[in-house]
């Protein structure tokens, strides 16, 4: 009698082990976690100061940003959007963040790709980010996000700090577009 | 004095507006020009996270304050936190004294406090409900510093060093403005650009 009841629950936990086993083997492998799909670029001072004062084809919209600006993320799908309407027929579009070089890789693209931004991105890669935000404009503090247009000179055609407003920076670039095509 | 702040905004108006003339080019969404280095700054009265009311006067040290605004949620300015709590506690010694401003709307006194203890902050935080003082000071991120001497003359205005990861720590501006100060030497850098995220106003 003693040896049924002792028999008998192990039979039992050895049945259920054995079933339960090939069940986990079977289990799908633990998703990996996707690796961002955006490319950003890093891009120091004097490379910055290139691609913003070159004579080019058409206007340049470039956006200063960085994944702890909470603005910046709020305006970013208007951004998108502006790019996806303007980028076939009139105006060059780039962002660049000011996020750790250490972001480069994972939270920079992972943002870029949930947005799904199409414009080339770069990252401040600096040590001391003083002279470039002199570099683009004396008058501007580094705070983000600062938004400025260039005409195909190279000027400074319009320029906001903190959010945009996305009729204003329609209408300046409508504005710019029109007059370079004229 | 208040004519003397309006000329210099009435100035940097005029300034700004022949600048951006030069290519017709708008702007918007800035925040206040902050004072002139060499300017006063008046005194104010702020609630710390206890709601109890401290004057600038009254946290001032014996050879002056550094006033910063700091924020709970700003990854920049949650980098400085053990470097501002050094800092305070370098300088306590030497007189002068610092204090942290929160003028984030979206940060209450409760998450201040809370913030302050778990990050071991023990220099006074006050909170600056309305943004006014931020406004008064043209304070524009976190963090962003300000050393007054004991005249409430501004010495330096910017960043507390160079970068957000200490690892790049090449200029610690703030700290060699505040030496220079306590030896009588000239400030060399009176003005350093600060970098962080926009204090969140009302």
């Amino acid at each position: 009698m003693r040896f049924t009841k002792v028999i008998i629950p192990i039979t039992l936990c050895v049945l259920l082990v054995s079933f339960a086993t090939p069940a986990q083997k079977q289990k799908a492998p633990a998703a990996q976690p996707q690796k961002p799909t955006a490319v950003v670029t890093p891009i120091d001072t004097d490379a910055l100061k290139g691609l913003l004062s070159q004579q080019r084809q058409k206007p340049l919209l470039v956006n200063f940003w960085a994944t702890y600006c909470d603005p910046c993320r709020d305006e970013f799908p208007d951004l998108v959007k502006i790019d996806k309407d303007y980028r076939a027929q009139s105006i060059e579009f780039i962002t660049v963040s000011l996020d750790d070089m250490t972001d480069i890789n994972t939270e920079v693209p992972k943002f870029l790709d949930l947005m799904k931004a199409k414009m080339p991105a770069y990252l401040l890669n600096v040590n001391d980010p003083e002279p470039a935000i002199n570099m683009v404009d004396q008058r501007w503090r580094g705070d983000l996000p600062a938004t400025f247009l260039y005409n195909e000179k190279g000027e400074v055609v319009y320029k906001h700090i903190g959010r945009v407003n996305v009729a204003e920076l329609r209408e300046a670039i409508d504005k710019v577009v029109k007059k370079g095509s004229s | 004095m208040r004519i003397r702040n309006l000329s210099i905004v009435f100035a940097s108006l005029l300034v700004s507006a022949s600048a951006m003339a030069a290519v017709g080019a708008r702007t918007g969404g800035e925040v206040p020009a902050p004072p002139a280095i060499g300017a006063t700054i008046d005194d104010f009265t702020l609630p710390d996270v206890d709601n109890k009311d401290y004057s600038l006067k009254s946290l001032m040290g014996k050879k002056g304050a550094v006033l910063i605004f700091i924020a709970v949620q700003c990854p920049v300015s949650n980098a400085y936190n053990e470097r501002m709590e050094q800092l305070a506690q370098d300088y306590k010694a030497k007189g002068i004294n610092v204090i942290g401003i929160n003028s984030n709307i979206t940060e209450d006194a409760a998450a201040v406090k809370a913030h302050a203890a778990e990050h071991k902050l023990t220099f006074t935080i006050l909170k600056d409900p309305g943004n006014k003082i931020a406004d008064r000071l043209g304070a524009a991120v976190t963090p962003e510093a300000y050393f007054i001497d004991t005249n409430n003359k501004l010495l330096y205005h910017g960043r507390i060093d160079n970068a957000k990861n200490p690892a790049q720590l090449e200029t610690s501006d703030l700290r060699n403005a505040l030496d220079a100060a306590l030896t009588g030497k000239a400030i060399e850098k009176t003005e350093a650009k600060a970098f962080g995220c926009s204090i969140k106003r009302g």
